[in-house]
């Protein structure tokens, strides 16, 4: 798959999200959740609705699409107070987005881009996977995409010519069952989720194996358009976010995620994204 | 068809239940292959309704993932429906490419993304829309094409394990055997007992019956008649019936044959009574002739002599008599002198018909043949022929003997022998043949207990009967 003109894309995305949604109503957070994190534990998704309603007072809309470009459409389109996205998109946006907070995973806002095997295949770094099938997580993922994306460059490489066959799953943990059912003999994946799910679901991760792992990068952060960072809702957010830690609920979240809690952050966390960024757009 | 009948020496109480077991046999097999077509048939049409049920899913699932040949979402589409389709055991999934190369595979290791399918395995796939069958390999094959509109996106195809259909029908199978074995032994022992039960007057019937070869046939008791059905009660109440007439007639024929015996005694005692009075007659003339001539010397001689003469013919007759009347069975060996004794006996019956006597005694001296027997059926015989023949006919006896065995023929002029009694000599009955001919049933009877028998020769006019006996050569030379 080619990579996209992120830019063009979400701001068609964005505007038909804007045609198709109703506005927010007041009293209300809407929060957009991408598969950054564990999406697809529906238990957790109600915990953490029930945290953020208690805590922020405010009635709590988590907001889920299949892409990350969808949610970062709704995201650009003022859908969503704020939404938990990848660095990459928000790089690819930073002039018009604001941190309101990152994840601390084992006591840092950093995590990092795996590159996986299939657990019988021989590879043991990412060069060993040429011309086999692998597996993307989303194009709009750091660790799922650009990461490898960038490494190839680097080798003057592109996915397209460098794998026989790549496809995207628009999931980390989709990335991982793909490898491990053998669909494709490798995969790129977030770090922090294949750590998380090595515990939660240790029978898919034992079909998968560990060959490369990347620099560390800032953690996918909270994000809000900048002009509504100060606003009342994301402002309740932020606050909420950061008192996790004492809250029963709130550390039963945390405690499911694997995450100490949620900090402050400056947008140069992220750099080290947009730097790999800029060498892939200018190998476009 | 001809079915191949049991051996009659089998009794029923095996044949019928025997023949109950086949019939069972033959219609549980039918019953069983009918079932058995059926459940085929009704899993057949089960598995192809669930496994298109199963097409129609995934299709749907699977049909835009397709178009965009997305590798992930046909995937999880086949991998999400795996496990939902409960009753189907699916070994694979594959959604193809128009190109015929695969997209994604619910089982991706053995059907690797972009890889051809095998040849041997799309060959297993009917026709779109069909479900194939392979009972040896218990698996199912169905294809379905995908479409948007009219353009082809790609190809479907699912191998589905039947394994647990053909261990339901193998299940049924055994269970019908094993149902239909347990009936037909139960049928067949049932119907040992009842065919037992239902032959348990015969065999009363078969020891009443046996009784008969013993000595009088013995009747069966009323107390044991009104225990059996009705059919049975009837049998026995005939067989009652037959008992009593058979009873009564062996009655009767003993009863003859007493008065047969004394009317022979009396038929003997005239005939002896009269041979003795012949020469009496003449005795008396010679004692008056003594009386009054006896001083003359040549008178005497000859009045003597007469008298000596006549006292000897007395006592040939009384000799005869004695013989005949008070011999034993066993006594003696047969003499040639025993036969020509019986002139004696016959003189007066020949004589009193006016019929001529042809006497032709060729035995020897002796014939280890009981005496006692061989006298009362030549006596017979005579007496018979002497009856049978017209006044002024010809009796006429041949006795000679013959590589070991004694020939004695009787011949007359009569009638010949009426049917019932050559039918008595073809077989010998053990009751007296009714209505007469009691001295030649008599005669066969004594010829078969000396080994021998009586039979009837060819002769234009009236009837010959030999009585023939073999005693063997060797005995004959010792006593020749």
């Amino acid at each position: 798959m080619t990579p996209h003109r992120a830019t063009r894309r979400v701001a068609l995305a964005g505007t038909l999200a804007l045609l198709a949604r109703p506005t927010r109503a007041a009293g209300t957070l809407t929060v957009g959740l991408t598969p950054v994190f564990l999406d697809s534990d529906l238990e957790l998704l109600r915990d953490l609705d029930a945290y953020l309603s208690a805590a922020t007072g405010l009635g709590v809309r988590l907001v889920k699409r299949r892409t990350y470009q969808e949610i970062t459409a709704l995201l650009l389109a003022g859908q969503l107070d704020a939404a938990w996205i990848c660095g990459y998109p928000f790089v690819q946006h930073a002039a018009r987005l604001a941190v309101v907070a990152v994840p601390l995973h084992r006591g840092r806002p950093l995590y990092q881009s795996y590159q996986i095997a299939r657990a019988d295949h021989a590879a043991k770094r990412l060069e060993d996977l040429r011309g086999t099938t692998h597996a993307f997580s989303d194009p709009d993922s750091n660790s799922g995409f650009l990461v490898t994306r960038y490494l190839l460059a680097a080798a003057g490489e592109r996915p397209e010519t460098f794998f026989a066959r790549s496809f995207f799953t628009f999931g980390h943990r989709n990335v991982i069952r793909a490898v491990q059912a053998g669909l494709a003999e490798g995969g790129s994946v977030d770090g922090y989720v294949w750590e998380v799910m090595a515990e939660r679901e240790p029978a898919i991760v034992a079909g998968t194996r560990v060959i490369g792992r990347s620099d560390w990068h800032g953690f996918p952060p909270i994000a809000s358009l900048a002009g509504a960072r100060r606003s009342e809702p994301v402002r309740a957010l932020a606050a909420a976010l950061a008192a996790m830690p004492e809250d029963p609920k709130g550390r039963a979240v945390l405690a499911t995620l694997q995450l100490d809690g949620f900090v402050p952050a400056e947008p140069a966390l992220f750099d080290s994204i947009a730097r790999m960024s800029a060498v892939v757009r200018a190998q476009t | 068809m001809r079915l191949t009948p049991l051996p009659r020496s089998w009794p029923l109480a095996v044949r019928v239940p025997l023949v109950v077991a086949v019939l069972m046999i033959a219609v549980s097999m039918l019953i069983g292959q009918v079932v058995l077509h059926r459940l085929a048939r009704d899993q057949e049409r089960h598995i192809a309704d669930l496994a298109a049920a199963y097409l129609d899913g995934v299709s749907t699932a699977v049909l835009p993932a397709a178009i965009r040949r997305d590798v992930w979402e046909a995937y999880d589409a086949l991998d999400r429906a795996r496990d939902r389709y409960q009753g189907l055991t699916i070994v694979f999934a594959v959604v193809t490419e128009p190109s015929g190369a695969v997209l994604a595979a619910s089982d991706p290791r053995r059907f690797p993304v972009g890889s051809a399918l095998p040849a041997d395995l799309t060959e297993r796939f009917g026709p779109d829309g069909r479900l194939t069958i392979d009972e040896r390999e218990e698996l199912a094959f169905l294809a379905r094409a995908l479409r948007e509109g009219t353009i082809p996106v790609g190809r479907i195809l699912v191998e589905l394990d039947i394994g647990t259909l053909i261990a339901e029908r193998r299940t049924v199978r055994w269970t019908l055997i094993g149902v239909n074995t347990a009936l037909t032994l139960l049928l067949a022992a049932l119907g040992v007992l009842l065919v037992r039960r239902m032959l348990a007057p015969l065999a009363i019937l078969r020891a009443h019956v046996a009784t008969g070869a013993e000595g009088p046939i013995r009747p069966v008791d009323e107390a044991v008649i009104v225990r059996q059905p009705g059919e049975f009660a009837a049998l026995f109440r005939a067989f009652n019936r037959t008992a009593r007439a058979v009873a009564e007639r062996e009655a009767m024929a003993a009863r003859l044959a007493e008065e047969e015996k004394y009317a022979l005694l009396g038929k003997l005692a005239s005939g002896m009574a009269h041979e003795v009075n012949n020469p009496l007659g003449g005795m008396f003339t010679a004692v008056d002739t003594l009386a009054r001539h006896g001083a003359d010397p040549a008178v005497r001689a000859r009045s003597i002599g007469f008298l000596r003469r006549g006292l000897s013919d007395i006592r040939d007759v009384v000799r005869a008599g004695l013989v005949t009347s008070k011999g034993r069975v066993g006594e003696a060996a047969l003499t040639r002198e025993d036969l020509d004794d019986l002139r004696h006996l016959i003189r007066h019956e020949v004589e009193r018909r006016g019929l001529t006597l042809a006497w032709q005694n060729d035995l020897p001296s002796e014939i280890p043949i009981d005496r006692t027997m061989v006298r009362q059926v030549a006596l017979n015989l005579l007496l018979n022929a002497c009856a049978a023949s017209p006044p002024g006919g010809r009796v006429t006896l041949e006795a000679t003997i013959a590589h070991g065995t004694l020939a004695l023929t009787v011949r007359d002029d009569g009638p010949g022998l009426p049917p019932a009694a050559r039918a008595t000599l073809a077989a010998v009955p053990d009751a007296p043949p009714p209505g007469g001919g009691l001295g030649l049933w008599t005669a066969a009877r004594l010829a078969a207990a000396l080994g021998g028998r009586i039979g009837e020769g060819d002769q234009a006019r009236g009837t010959a009967l030999t009585l023939t006996v073999p005693f063997g050569e060797r005995e004959l030379a010792r006593v020749a």
